[in-house]
């Protein structure tokens, strides 16, 4: 899924997704409004405090089962094998070898005519075990006539570079956005600053590399799935096998990260079904980590150029970029959004564009466009309070705005970005920065500096998200949503949510998500797990309550006016001796035990978007050009929190993935043979445990008084989106030139002083 | 992985005798973090596994003429707590803490450690027959080499990766070798050799023979050594540059001074020319430079890791920093 598709599935788009046109394009009827939230943040006993995950013992004990980890009877083995070529005509491809081979239930081929990257697939085997499996991929021949190629997005823009696409250019425009004039606004200016960032590609990750089991159970297909989406999944698989949708239940178990890699049907998902379906036996294919970085996507780069105007007192009066993505296959990210959005500016004017290389598709990666663009636009917004001798914090709160379209647009339902900065400002001692970048004092080689970024997001939620609350007889209480817990702790946010409503504890709820037969839910992605399923989880405990109230009001012949819910007993209001225990009540309800709650709709003339302000505080060794993270506040306003333990969770990843990206993260392609040189976890490097400095988690607590009824926004993105950008802030703060290129390795660091000394 | 047998030999004279006898190609596993690795993907091909862990004698660290005998087999997390090896060796327990983590140290070994194979990203490649795996051509050269040497390359650019190798040749160690015809010793810088002289192996191991243990000499009255190790994250990576420093200051200047760095050359390179501007004087950092300066004359870098040179002087300079201290 490209991020144009990951737009219009998370109803993420430029225009602004609460509109009702919008949402009917998006396939949704426009909704009626969700009522304000009714309970102040401290009324509540579980919603928005600390709460263990309830499924924590499963996962910290080994028990809870991931994709990897299903053994069904009869299962084989599935294996791909996939061009070791950029670009390449398949001429044949001959089975027979493989299938002679004993063990090996069958051998399909998937790759007809032109293969377009390294790792696409192009054969595969179906047998009893893996080392069968893996035998046998060796034995299919296959004859391929080279094409030229092209995996350098530097040289694909060259009109003689190879042609990606069969009669398509290379370079490709994917974005355009102007509003004002910006000439007239750099006329206006006092000063311009125009400078070049770069963000690099980086690769998803997740620790449970991708994989599915299929099983048919007659004419039903049954696929465990690792994904962020059973939903989608189900129904790509249904237009691919031409099976009707109702034939087929995707399942998602634990699930070890996709941070946007699994968002969609994969075409491994398709082959594992079509073997199972060839050999009437389950089959479970797997990705090795080598496949995890060639074939699932990846973040696409960046060359972002900025050019921006203000006044003296820092009012911005011209804001101008043209980016230059790269996604392989794919068609890349736009990045202007948060240049689009988040500061206070009449002119602002974007520019993109893609380019296509011989490297498999990219796909959404946690903050798709935002994460590269905050990198830029930050950036540019401390050369710019350096070049006007401001306070980087000043300079942002000089442009804040109140209106979306940079206070041009529609009012913001709600932002706390100004406490954002407040809380943060003086968690990390914000005062404590270097009044002018790099001229600190020096400790030998080591520089610190702090540095601050601020991130503008989505995170609204879907109205017709559905939920059940079921209540049993035996006393027992269900919570089922199609949604998937990708490891944020979606199903800990159900069991909060309905047993704050139904006055009961979260360990009393037992929760099922997970499955694409359950009630619809939007994929994970684009921050909406949360306000999706919380408010239907919340409605349908409401109505569950309203009909317990009915039932006890009988019971005690009384007002159902009159009827409070508390410690588990039903009573009145005017005579607190008349009350009746919940178990009594509940047992009462024995033939009307379903309730279902939905996600309803949003006011359209309000935009509704998440903020956050991250600080970080930074020593750089000046000689060695390693950058130490030495201190971490991130300042975050999603609405009313749900669970501030898992909040703070979603935070550190966020963070934690942001630094690792921007210091050391980076695939690297090769041009002779169009082949990445680290496709493993050695030479693509990722943060470990001794690279992570204290991070401490702030949240405004505003509650968005008509999101919905709990005032929840989302969290899943905004952690990931400013965090390289803070550091690269902080680097600058430090040593007084912008490293302006992520990750920030130790060479970059050396020659971007280098470019310092040059200048000077 | 192809299918390979296994020896398990009881003897040090079994192990010599499966190697030089052996008709298939060879492959000794001690801790087996690498090997295992290479066998699975490919990168490496054996008919024949032998496997040391059954061979008694091979591991651990004796005083022997006033040094230390240290046994191929011992696990590097017993190395890095030899109380011996901490009080007068700082640099070899600094270069074992710094590699790899807690896991690996506690598997691998430090003779698989002085032997490992390069962690070039093209001869770790399975699909690539690079020149160190007999193939024609070396693909880093022209292609991404920001981790590739900066000294030495001569038709292939790898960088030898080990920690403990310039660590024990700063402090002079020898090496012992098994061979058919009893144990043979060599200055540990000896045993390794370049590309010039094999493209295809790292060390002068011929067939049958195989490293049996290092030993290290006793320090010199007042010697002082430590290691500088500069990566790019906190752990678990391998040295973009590392100094290994053994020296003996009297008077404020350096009357002794051993150099050899990692990561910049296909073998531990040993800085004969700092060395020589050194001796006599005081560290400053005008010296260092000079020293670095000296030492980067023979430098070529490729495309990308020119930042190398830089990272030469830095690591230089902490280590004749902390031992001038």
């Amino acid at each position: 899924m490209n991020s144009k598709e990951y737009r219009a599935e998370t109803m993420i788009d430029r225009e602004d997704q609460a509109r009702p046109a919008k949402a009917a394009a998006a396939g949704q009827a426009a909704k009626p409004a969700e009522p304000a939230p009714e309970a102040k943040p401290s009324d509540y006993r579980y919603i928005g405090k600390l709460t263990s995950r309830v499924d924590g013992r499963e996962v910290v004990t080994g028990r809870a089962k991931y994709t990897h980890d299903v053994k069904l009877l009869g299962m084989l083995i599935g294996k791909i094998l996939r061009s070791p070529r950029a670009a390449a005509e398949v001429v044949s491809v001959d089975l027979a070898p493989a299938l002679a081979l004993p063990g090996v239930m069958a051998a399909i081929k998937l790759a007809e005519g032109k293969v377009r990257y390294a790792g696409e697939q192009v054969a595969a085997v179906a047998a009893v075990d893996e080392r069968t499996a893996e035998k046998a991929l060796g034995l299919i021949k296959v004859e391929y006539k080279s094409l030229p190629f092209v995996v350098d997005w530097e040289k694909a823009r060259d009109a003689s570079a190879p042609q990606v696409r069969d009669g398509k250019p290379n370079v490709e425009p994917i974005n355009k956005y102007n509003r004002g004039d910006v000439e007239k606004g750099f006329a206006e200016a006092d000063v311009v600053v125009e400078k070049i960032y770069r963000t690099g590609f980086e690769i998803h990750h997740p620790t449970e590399t991708h994989g599915s089991v299929a099983t048919w159970d007659g004419g039903h297909l049954i696929v465990v799935d690792s994904t962020q989406n059973v939903h989608g999944v189900r129904d790509g698989l249904a237009r691919a096998l031409k099976v009707p949708a109702s034939n087929i239940t995707v399942i998602k178990t634990y699930m070890g990260g996709g941070f946007g890699s699994k968002l969609g049907l994969n075409e491994y998902t398709v082959v594992a079904a079509n073997l199972a379906k060839q050999t009437g036996r389950p089959v479970k294919i797997l990705l090795s980590r080598r496949d995890n970085a060639m074939c699932v996507g990846y973040r696409p780069s960046s060359l972002q150029t900025y050019k921006v105007g203000a006044k003296k007192d820092g009012t911005l009066t011209a804001l101008k970029l043209t980016n230059t993505a790269s996604g392989g296959i794919g068609a890349g990210d736009d990045v202007a959004e948060p240049l689009v959005d988040i500061y206070k500016c009449p002119n602002c004017k974007a520019d993109e564009q893609t380019v296509y290389t011989n490297t498999c598709a990219s796909r959404a990666t946690r903050a798709p466009g935002h994460t590269q663009g905050a990198f830029g636009l930050e950036g540019v917004m401390d050369e710019l309070a350096a070049a006007l001798d401001l306070d980087p914090l000043e300079l942002r709160r000089k442009n804040y705005s109140i209106k979306n379209r940079g206070d041009t647009g529609i009012p913001y339902s709600s932002k706390a970005l100004d406490q954002c900065y407040d809380l943060g400002a003086k968690a990390i001692g914000w005062e404590r920065r270097n009044r002018k970048p790099g001229e600190g004092t020096a400790d030998g080689p080591r520089r610190r500096g702090l540095g601050v970024a601020t991130s503008i997001w989505f995170g609204a939620g879907v109205p017709g998200t559905l939920a059940d609350i079921v209540l049993y007889p035996d006393l027992s209480v269900e919570v089922i949503c199609g949604t998937q817990d990708i490891g944020t702790g979606t199903r800990t946010h159900m069991a909060v949510v309905a047993a704050e409503t139904l006055g009961l504890e979260p360990r009393d709820i037992a929760v099922k998500e997970g499955n694409s037969d359950y009630p619809w839910a939007p994929l994970s992605g684009g921050s909406q797990t949360t306000p999706s399923v919380a408010p239907a989880v919340r409605d349908a405990g409401l109505k569950a309550v309203e009909r317990l109230k009915a039932v006890a009001a009988a019971r005690l012949k009384i007002d159902a006016g009159d009827v409070v819910m508390a410690d588990r007993k039903f009573s009145s209001k005017a005579d607190p001796s008349k009350s009746v225990p919940f178990a009594d009540v509940y047992r009462d309800l024995r033939r009307e035990t379903v309730f279902h709650g939905e996600r309803a709709g949003m006011p359209s003339d309000f935009a509704y978007n998440t903020f956050g302000a991250h600080f970080a505080e930074v020593e750089v060794n000046v000689e060695t050009g390693r950058i130490r993270v030495l201190r971490y506040v991130a300042a975050h306003d999603s609405g009313q929190i749900i669970n501030r333990l898992t909040a703070e969770s979603q935070v550190l990843g966020g963070i934690t993935q942001g630094l690792s990206a921007g210091l050391f993260e980076e695939r690297v392609m090769d041009d002779a043979t169009g082949n990445p040189v680290n496709p493993n976890l050695r030479d693509y490097k990722i943060a470990t445990s001794l690279d992570i400095p204290e991070i401490v988690p702030v949240f405004a607590d505003l509650v968005d008084p008509r999101i919905n009824n709990l005032g929840t926004k989302g969290l899943g993105e905004p952690p990931r989106i400013p965090s390289s950008a803070a550091i690269a802030n902080a680097v600058y703060n430090a040593i007084g030139v912008h490293v302006r290129e992520i990750p920030m390795t130790p060479k970059r660091v050396l020659e971007a002083l280098k470019r310092k000394e040059a200048a000077s | 992985m192809r299918e390979f047998k296994i020896a398990e030999p009881r003897t040090v004279d079994e192990v010599a005798a499966l190697l030089t006898e052996a008709t298939e190609t060879t492959a000794l596993i001690a801790g087996g973090t690498d090997l295992i690795d290479e066998l699975k993907s490919g990168v490496s091909t054996a008919g024949l596994v032998v496997d040391l862990r059954g061979v008694p004698g091979l591991a651990g660290i004796a005083a022997e003429k006033g040094g230390l005998r240290i046994g191929a087999m011992t696990r590097i997390a017993d190395l890095a707590g030899d109380a011996a090896v901490g009080r007068d060796y700082a640099v070899l327990k600094e270069a074992a803490l710094s590699l790899a983590t807690p896991q690996l140290r506690n598997v691998g070994t430090v003779g698989g450690n002085l032997c490992q194979r390069p962690r070039c990203w093209y001869y770790r490649d399975p699909e690539v027959i690079c020149r160190r795996k007999g193939g024609f051509n070396c693909f880093a050269y022209q292609g991404r080499n920001k981790y590739h040497c900066i000294f030495g390359g001569n038709g292939c650019f790898i960088v030898y990766p080990s920690d403990l190798a310039p660590a024990l040749i700063s402090l002079g160690a020898t090496a012992m070798i098994a061979t058919a015809k009893g144990d043979k010793t060599i200055p540990l810088e000896a045993f390794y050799a370049g590309p010039d002289v094999d493209v295809t192996r790292e060390n002068v191991l011929a067939k049958g023979q195989f490293l049996k243990s290092v030993w290290v000499p006793a320090p010199k009255a007042g010697q002082k050594s430590t290691y500088v190790k500069l990566e790019e994250r906190g752990t678990w990576d391998f040295a973009l540059v590392s100094a290994a420093v053994a020296g003996v200051v009297k008077g404020g200047a350096l009357a002794d001074i051993s150099i050899v760095m990692g990561g910049v050359a296909p073998v531990p390179w040993r800085l004969k020319k700092a060395e020589d501007v050194l001796k006599g004087k005081a560290v400053t950092e005008a010296v260092v430079r000079q020293a670095a300066d000296a030492a980067l004359a023979d430098a070529s870098p490729l495309r990308e890791n020119g930042y190398k040179t830089d990272l030469v002087f830095a690591a230089l300079k902490n280590a004749l920093t902390a031992i001038a201290a």
